[in-house]
């Protein structure tokens, strides 16, 4: 059933109210008013903030009244080299984490898409990451396996007769990057997966019986039919690892290389720097960013629905 | 037919499955807020992951509550989640704590801002609570003109300590007041790949690499910013060559001959570290001192001790505290007020010492001199108790390097608000030098700019 | 034939075994520190911190995060907290999503495109961006340090992607089902009941457990808000990081407890999600 086909199917129906519209319309009101209000008042009021130079009362030793300030906040960012790193940084994160991400996932769902031994529980054991808290993922890799003190892979190192390397205090950007990718490729691998099943199986069939190699009858056949499952993984992780915050508070606690944007605006923020008329500043100017990033995404999910429209 | 039967069946089945499920949730969630509204007298109270801190909350039940019949509920949260959320919560006003606690940063910039109870009257009228038992370097951190607006649960300087075997075995003695260089060239002797000459704190964050860097930079004749007449900062003076030569050298001193992963190490790693003998110095927290020589501490009786070294100043040491202090929002400041003139006062002290786990040593040190009187704590802390008291009284927090500097008093910190958004964020560059994925140059650079940013 | 279930015509034995290898290999790896991290939770402390095994593997550090100081946050009263949190604020979030879908997919509303747009642009809003006003006006209302506060931060966070992916499940029904209720006369509500809820409920499952996993695993709100009261799951795994000694093994059995009832969700689910996702996530 598509949209257009619904709009149709409706329109031609006899004896609707004259308040059609609305009755349509009262059952995502709920939800719609609820996100409306959470949302959408805190952004007002961090507006408000931005234009002000509100500041913790324990920043000032004489108590500062609050005032407007105009877009002197604004105005700071643009010259503020650190913002700027924390954004390429942003960029470097995400960018490298949901493809890494996304390529093993794919790689993990083709194969797991033959029956073998054991398939059930290897494919509940590479499920797991994703599963546990990212708080906990991140402890782990910091203390398990990063850790120069206590961590697995130090010890073996050493057993193969090589340095210590420092993980985390060398390769910051690495380590978040790592931690990241572990958790969601299994997420990207259930997306797949799930693309890969709903392919018509009888295609597949007569493509083998025509004598067609695996690789060619997974680039003309598997691929196309995965594009949309790829844009969606890559659109919904990309949601989710941009905003990315648990790993990099627990692992690096920010530093030169694993900034990225939200962790800048906390530290501006309740993170330390208790400027909350500066960070509010900054907070507008990333979601003014993350709109028009969002129009360019929409392009993707338009595509997605054009391809609901065809079908 | 039958299967509509069957399906209006399972969906029977289905819905009042998912109004058991909603009435269960109800229930539970009325059930446990009616539990959490008991009427006895709770006191709310944030406090520092430490082991002296953990000490007192197993204890509280025994020998506070019992006898005052006042309830505590702690927070217990690691030191930067802490200052965080404290000076959010005092500085906005929040009702969540009848008691926070802080150390001598915060308590005369909050006290002078109006947002903590002075504790001055009470603590003086409180017998009990003996208010010129209080080590005055300590009490005169915590207050601002005479009026105290935290009290003492600990205190500490800093202080080296090394291990006394390994440093006979390689010929060489520690003398009592050394200077970095001395220091920096015992630990090059002695460093081999299974054992560190010395283990330096080097995990960002101005209370811990800052910390030690600081007194270091102190030494060195350098500063973080300059002063005006009226004490207030002037100038970022980050890119001066003193600041270079101090971070020069305690990078190099822990390239050379630190531990490993030392941009990751602060008290508690360089505390596993040399308890499992993987480093032979330590300089650190007097504090540490009580646990080295704890009953079950594998390196008892092989330390020694010396004053924390210099350079140019004839004193480095710095003076710390964390203090108890009663925000003006909080809820119920009498209860708070009893609750901290117990945990701060001398009766605590005497009773913990046969309670807690380490014994003796491990009571919270360095607050009041009464401490130093008990027999029993003079026998268990013998070997570290009289150079603490000494590097405390010595610490030089009127004036802790060559040049006149802004917010004072203080040693390992810079006593004025922008300091600790600053400190962290130059340590986070500091710790990449450290690891060696950084230049100095470029560390320096960029720190200047934050800490010009940030006076402006 | 349903596919991954059979060997397909052309597809030789000993590749297929040689896969299983490499998938064992691969699942064997991937899991490794998980695995490791329960390893160590039954160690002793010491033997975890030198990551050798000399002293023998016990219970012993379930038992030491169970009991907690008194006073201090214990495993039980977290642990009701992130319950009742993850329960009430999922029930929230489906009963507030199955009529939206319904609005945006059975009878869609003419700006259906714009309004899903909405609901998912509010994901690109960062979390810390809005936390100090939220603060300020929890505070007002006195709702720091208290499940309320949660259940209402975590259906907001919850409800954009669960509006979504049900209202691609309810695009999945058949036109004609809903067509002949129409006709019937059945009212919005015996429509979702009788026709729509049983064809989508396993998207509606696969949407349930993921708003179970986001809610019980977040950290940033639970410890800026909840600090000292009401505090969840996070917040104690973080209190088992200790400044006093080694703490690797206690660590490790706190991980492994708090993941747990998700985990196992999760495995329990697995089929059921990818059922889910391939149904109608996508179309």
């Amino acid at each position: 059933m598509t949209a257009a086909a619904a709009d149709v199917a409706l329109k031609g129906r006899v004896g609707d109210p004259f308040s059609s519209a609305w009755r349509r319309r009262l059952p995502l009101l709920p939800a719609l008013v609820y996100m409306i209000a959470i949302t959408q008042l805190p952004f007002l009021v961090s507006i408000y903030y931005s234009f002000t130079n509100l500041k913790d009362k324990t920043q000032s030793l004489i108590p500062e009244p609050t005032r407007f300030i105009g877009i002197d906040n604004y105005k700071q960012i643009f010259s503020d080299p650190f913002f700027r790193q924390a954004v390429w940084t942003s960029l470097k994160m995400t960018v490298l984490a949901v493809l890494l991400s996304l390529l093993i996932g794919t790689l993990f769902a083709l194969l797991l898409d033959r029956k073998f031994l054991g398939q059930g529980l290897i494919r509940t054991l590479l499920i797991t990451p994703f599963l546990l808290m990212p708080v906990v993922a991140a402890l782990i890799w910091k203390q398990q396996m990063f850790s120069s003190l206590f961590g697995i892979l130090d010890k073996v190192l050493n057993f193969l007769g090589l340095n210590s390397v420092a993980f985390i205090s060398s390769h910051p950007l690495g380590s978040i990057v790592t931690v990241l990718v572990w958790q969601w490729t299994p997420f990207m691998m259930l997306i797949i997966l799930a693309g890969l099943q709903s392919q018509p199986g009888d295609i597949i069939e007569a493509a083998n019986v025509d004598g067609a190699s695996a690789v060619g009858i997974f680039r003309q056949l598997t691929l196309p039919h995965l594009r949309r499952y790829l844009e969606l993984g890559a659109l919904l992780g990309s949601i989710f690892i941009v905003q990315a915050f648990d790993a990099i508070d627990v692992m690096t606690g920010g530093g030169p290389g694993s900034t990225n944007v939200p962790y800048y605006v906390y530290q501006e923020s309740i993170g330390g720097g208790f400027r909350y008329g500066s960070a509010s500043a900054y907070a507008i100017v990333v979601v003014i960013f993350a709109i028009i990033i969002a129009t360019f995404a929409l392009r993707v999910l338009s595509s997605l629905f054009a391809d609901e429209e065809r079908a | 037919m039958h299967e509509g039967r069957n399906a209006s069946g399972r969906r029977r089945v289905r819905v009042l499955a998912g109004v058991l499920v909603v009435m269960l949730v109800a229930g539970a969630w009325l059930a446990a807020t009616a539990m959490g509204g008991s009427a006895s007298k709770t006191i709310s109270v944030a406090i520092v992951a430490n082991g002296q801190m953990q000490d007192i909350a197993s204890l509280t039940p025994s020998l506070f509550t019992a006898k005052s019949g006042i309830k505590v509920k702690y927070t217990i949260l690691d030191e930067g989640k802490l200052r965080e959320v404290t000076t959010r919560d005092v500085g906005s006003g929040g009702k969540s704590f009848d008691a926070v606690m802080i150390g001598p940063y915060e308590a005369p910039q909050f006290g002078t801002a109006g947002l903590l109870k002075d504790l001055t009257s009470q603590a003086k009228a409180d017998k009990a609570y003996n208010y010129n038992d209080l080590i005055p370097a300590v009490r005169n951190a915590l207050s601002v003109k005479g009026h105290m607006f935290a009290s003492p649960f600990y205190g500490e300087s800093s202080f080296l300590m090394y291990r006394k075997d390994i440093l006979a075995k390689a010929g060489v003695t520690m003398p009592l007041h050394p200077t970095w260089q001395q220091v920096a060239t015992i630990a090059r002797k002695i460093n081999t790949p299974s054992m560190a000459g010395i283990c330096l704190r080097g995990k960002p964050g101005w209370g811990d690499f800052g910390a030690s860097f600081t007194t270091v930079l102190n030494t060195f004749g350098g500063t973080w910013w300059s002063s005006t007449a009226s004490g207030q900062p002037a100038a970022a003076q980050v890119d001066q060559p003193a600041f270079k030569t101090a971070l020069d050298f305690y990078a190099k001193l822990v390239q050379d001959a630190g531990e490993k992963d030392a941009a990751n190490s602060s008290y508690n790693e360089c505390l596993t570290a040399y308890q499992a003998g993987k480093v032979a110095m330590w300089y650190d927290a007097t504090v540490a001192a009580g646990f080295l020589e704890a009953s079950n501490s594998p390196v008892k009786g092989k330390n020694g001790y010396a004053f924390a070294p210099v350079d140019k100043t004839k004193a480095s040491g710095w003076l710390w505290t964390w203090a108890l202090a009663i925000p003006k929002s909080s809820p119920d400041p009498g209860d708070a007020w009893k609750y901290i003139a117990w945990a701060t006062g001398p009766q605590y002290l005497a009773a913990a010492g046969t309670r807690v786990k380490g014994g003796w040593a491990a009571i919270p040190p360095g607050t009041r001199i009464s401490t130093y009187k008990i027999p029993q704590y003079k026998a268990a802390a013998k070997a570290f108790a009289g150079i603490t008291l000494a590097a405390m009284k010595a610490a030089p927090i009127t004036n802790p390097g060559t040049t006149k500097r802004p917010g004072l008093p203080g040693v390992q910190y810079v006593g004025i608000p922008q300091f600790q958004d600053v400190g962290n964020r130059c340590t986070q560059l500091f710790a990449s030098v450290l690891s060696g994925s950084m230049k100095d140059t470029d560390a320096l650079g960029q720190c200047q700019q934050i800490a010009s940013q940030a006076i402006k | 034939m349903k596919r991954g279930t059979r060997i397909g015509v052309g597809e030789r034995r000993s590749i297929v075994a040689g896969i299983g290898v490499v998938a064992w290999v691969i699942g064997l790896l991937w899991i490794f520190p998980v695995a490791w991290t329960v390893f160590t939770s039954f160690k002793t402390e010491q033997d975890a911190s030198a990551q050798t095994l000399h002293q023998g593997l016990s219970f012993g550090r379930y038992g030491d995060v169970s009991r907690s100081i008194p006073g201090t946050l214990s495993l039980q009263a977290a642990f009701t907290n992130s319950l009742v949190v993850v329960l009430v604020s999922t029930v929230i979030v489906l009963l507030l999503a199955l009529p939206a879908a319904y609005a945006l997919a059975i009878r869609p509303v003419h700006k259906w495109r714009d309004v899903l747009f909405f609901f998912i642009s509010t994901k690109f809003l960062p979390v810390v961006a809005s936390i100090f006003p939220i603060y300020v006006y929890a505070e007002k209302w006195n709702l720091i340090g208290t499940r309320t506060i949660l259940v209402i931060l975590y259906v907001a966070i919850n409800l954009p992607l669960a509006v979504w992916m049900t209202r691609s499940f309810f695009m999945e029904v058949p036109r004609e089902l809903i067509e002949a209720a129409e006709i019937d006369g059945t009212s919005l509500v015996n429509q979702l009941r009788s026709v729509i809820l049983p064809l989508a409920a396993p998207g509606i499952a696969a949407t349930a457990l993921l708003c179970v996993i986001f809610a019980w695993n977040e950290y940033f709100y639970a410890i800026q808000l909840n600090f000292a009261n009401a505090s969840t799951m996070p917040q104690w795994v973080i209190s088992n990081v200790s400044t006093r000694g080694n703490f690797l093994a206690k660590l490790s059995a706190a991980s492994t407890i708090a993941c747990l009832p998700v985990v196992l969700a999760g495995w329990a689910a697995q089929k059921r999600m990818i059922r889910g996702l391939s149904m109608g996530a996508l179309k």
